[in-house]
């Protein structure tokens, strides 16, 4: 490794290096809440938008599946994890055990339909 | 560089301690920090998700290059068939769309105690401190004996300038030449990608360079994945043009005369493609998170991603040692459960009890067939492992122009659904 000086204003360093800790040290008094915990359905959910985009919204090809009827959506996943598999989808979705499905089928009623609004 | 470190680490006393106060006595002051080190498929993902789930977090993302390169699609980058710009993924979504801090640097080294990684950027060194930490530095190689060069005989197993400098040896071969290459032993990164290339590389050689020929020497006893497609390609469609040989362990090579020793004989060719041995990212190993029975990975709890020797350090994709697929799917598939994790963790929750990754990969068979693989994994509480579940795991029935079409489809939505 090529070795070099270390920054000579430590200021400087800490301004570049952590803005948190000027954070801490100006705003002592500032009042903030953690984060929420995340809704049920939503980390099982997300592993369906490498293909179908984040939120359901896909910038390509694959449909939409935001905001459609949490009932008509799990009755479709339910049959497709059951027919002879045809394509990826019918592979993927054999992973989940139907209680998945439905919490997957009830999280994507929640999201906006595609061409709705952003994931913003 | 042990004084340059020991000076640097008293220039930065402060920043130590102030993170030294317990985080009940900091949480209601400033937002908890999460430090992600690379930027490719894991790393973007996690960056993303943290602010798109997580709200008031602050996220910090470092990688050494500007822009990432993806190596998906980038096997029809050497051949020409799609321009490199197709698969170079920039960081101003992540800053502007998502609140994401983008640093370019260089991570060298983690302590784990004071919970702090040093960062070289341009000829500075500087501590970024974190509460959390999640590396994904992707892979780097065990180089193999002898004169090796990858500026010579490169092994374009990470996407961008190694991409073109094997695009280019290619075109430049001669009618009748010989393209020699070798496949790693397992576990590599995308198991399909070698094989994917062999036929790239056929197809295009049948094209375009009449007589010429490509020798596969792979390290494994057999085809690692999809071995219908790829047997059928390599015993047909190829068949005239593609040499197959299993057991081929790489004992030296000379990239200077593109001259290989292996247990199945001495090769050599115009062009070298050698892919080697590979093993954790480097960062992996100076943090001291390789800890797996053969040396190369980071074992991790497949829960949240953390290492099993520091839980605020999480480390994801090809680095860690679960055993689920080296894939950039599976990167951002197991991105996605970390920071869940890191936000329930924040609000004193324990990790999702079931969580479920994915793993895909689209492997072009001729310039207009495709191939695909996938398998999905199920948490399992006996094992504490992730566990292949097993009719979720398959090959497609045969190469089709229809796979093509999805091919690039699934590109553009995985590449925005990790980059922006
Ligand atoms: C030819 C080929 C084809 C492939 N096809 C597919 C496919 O069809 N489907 C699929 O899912 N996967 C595919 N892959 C695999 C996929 O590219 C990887 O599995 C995936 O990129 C792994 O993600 P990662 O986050 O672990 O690492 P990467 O995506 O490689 O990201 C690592 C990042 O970390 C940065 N970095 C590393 N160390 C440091 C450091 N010390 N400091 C700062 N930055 C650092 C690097 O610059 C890089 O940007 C393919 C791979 C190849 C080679």
């Amino acid at each position: 490794m090529q070795t070099s000086s270390p920054p000579s204003h430590p200021t400087t360093l800490l301004r570049a290096a952590n803005p948190r800790t000027l954070l801490a040290l100006s705003a002592a008094c500032a009042y903030h809440t953690l984060p929420a915990a995340p809704p049920p359905g939503q980390l099982l959910s997300s592993q369906c938008f490498q293909c179908h985009g984040t939120n359901g919204q896909p910038v390509s090809g694959f449909e939409g599946i935001g905001g459609e009827n949490a009932n008509e959506m799990h009755k479709e996943l339910l049959e497709m994890s059951l027919r002879k598999p045809e394509g990826i989808m019918d592979l993927q979705i054999r992973a989940y055990t139907p209680a998945q499905l439905r919490l997957i089928a009830n999280y994507l009623s929640t999201l906006p339909k595609t061409g709705e609004t952003n994931d913003d | 560089m042990n004084t340059n470190r020991r000076d640097f680490l008293t220039l930065t006393g402060l920043t130590s301690l102030s993170l030294a106060l317990p985080r009940s006595l900091r949480a209601n002051t400033t937002p908890p920090h999460v430090l992600v080190i690379g930027g490719g498929f894991g790393g973007a993902t996690v960056a993303k998700y943290l602010k798109l789930w997580g709200g008031n977090i602050d996220v910090t993302l470092i990688d050494r290059d500007a822009s990432h390169y993806a190596c998906i699609l980038s096997n029809l980058v050497v051949t020409g068939a799609i321009p490199i710009s197709r698969i170079q993924l920039g960081y101003g979504n992540l800053k502007t769309k998502r609140g994401v801090n983008i640093v370019q640097g260089e991570a060298l080294s983690v302590d784990p105690a004071s919970k702090e990684v040093t960062v070289k950027i341009g000829n500075d060194f500087f501590a970024y401190a974190f509460d959390k930490l999640v590396l994904s530095p992707g892979i780097d190689f065990i180089n193999p004996a002898g004169n090796y060069n990858s500026d010579l005989t490169p092994h374009a197993w990470k996407a961008g300038p190694q991409t073109l400098l094997l695009k280019n040896q290619l075109a430049a071969m001669a009618k009748k030449q010989t393209f020699v290459m070798t496949i790693p032993k397992s576990p590599y990164r995308c198991p399909p990608g070698p094989y994917e290339r062999a036929c790239s590389v056929a197809d295009y050689l049948k094209r375009k360079k009449s007589g010429a020929k490509i020798i596969v020497l792979d390290a494994n006893a057999s085809i690692q994945a999809e071995p219908i497609n790829f047997g059928n390609a390599f015993t047909k469609t190829y068949k005239d043009v593609l040499t197959y040989i299993p057991n081929a362990a790489v004992s030296e090579v000379d990239s200077s005369t593109k001259t290989i020793v292996t247990s199945q004989g001495t090769f050599k060719g115009a062009v070298l493609n050698v892919i080697p041995n590979q093993r954790a990212g480097q960062i992996v190993a100076n943090a001291g998170l390789v800890n797996d029975p053969t040396g190369k990975w980071a074992l991790v709890n497949p829960l949240n991603y953390a290492s099993t020797l520091y839980p605020d350090i999480h480390i994801l994709g090809d680095s860690q040692g679960t055993g689920q697929p080296k894939s950039g799917h599976m990167a951002n598939s197991q991105a996605k459960v970390c920071a869940d994790a890191i936000i329930r963790g924040f609000s004193g929750e324990a990790p999702d009890p079931s969580p479920v990754t994915s793993s895909a990969c689209f492997s072009p068979i001729t310039s207009k067939t495709a191939s695909w693989l996938t398998a999905s994994f199920q948490y399992d509480p006996v094992t504490k492992a992730m566990k292949r579940v097993e009719p979720s795991f398959a090959e497609a029935p045969r190469p089709t122009s229809d796979g093509m079409e999805q091919m690039f489809h699934w590109a553009d939505n995985i590449f925005a659904d990790s980059f922006s």
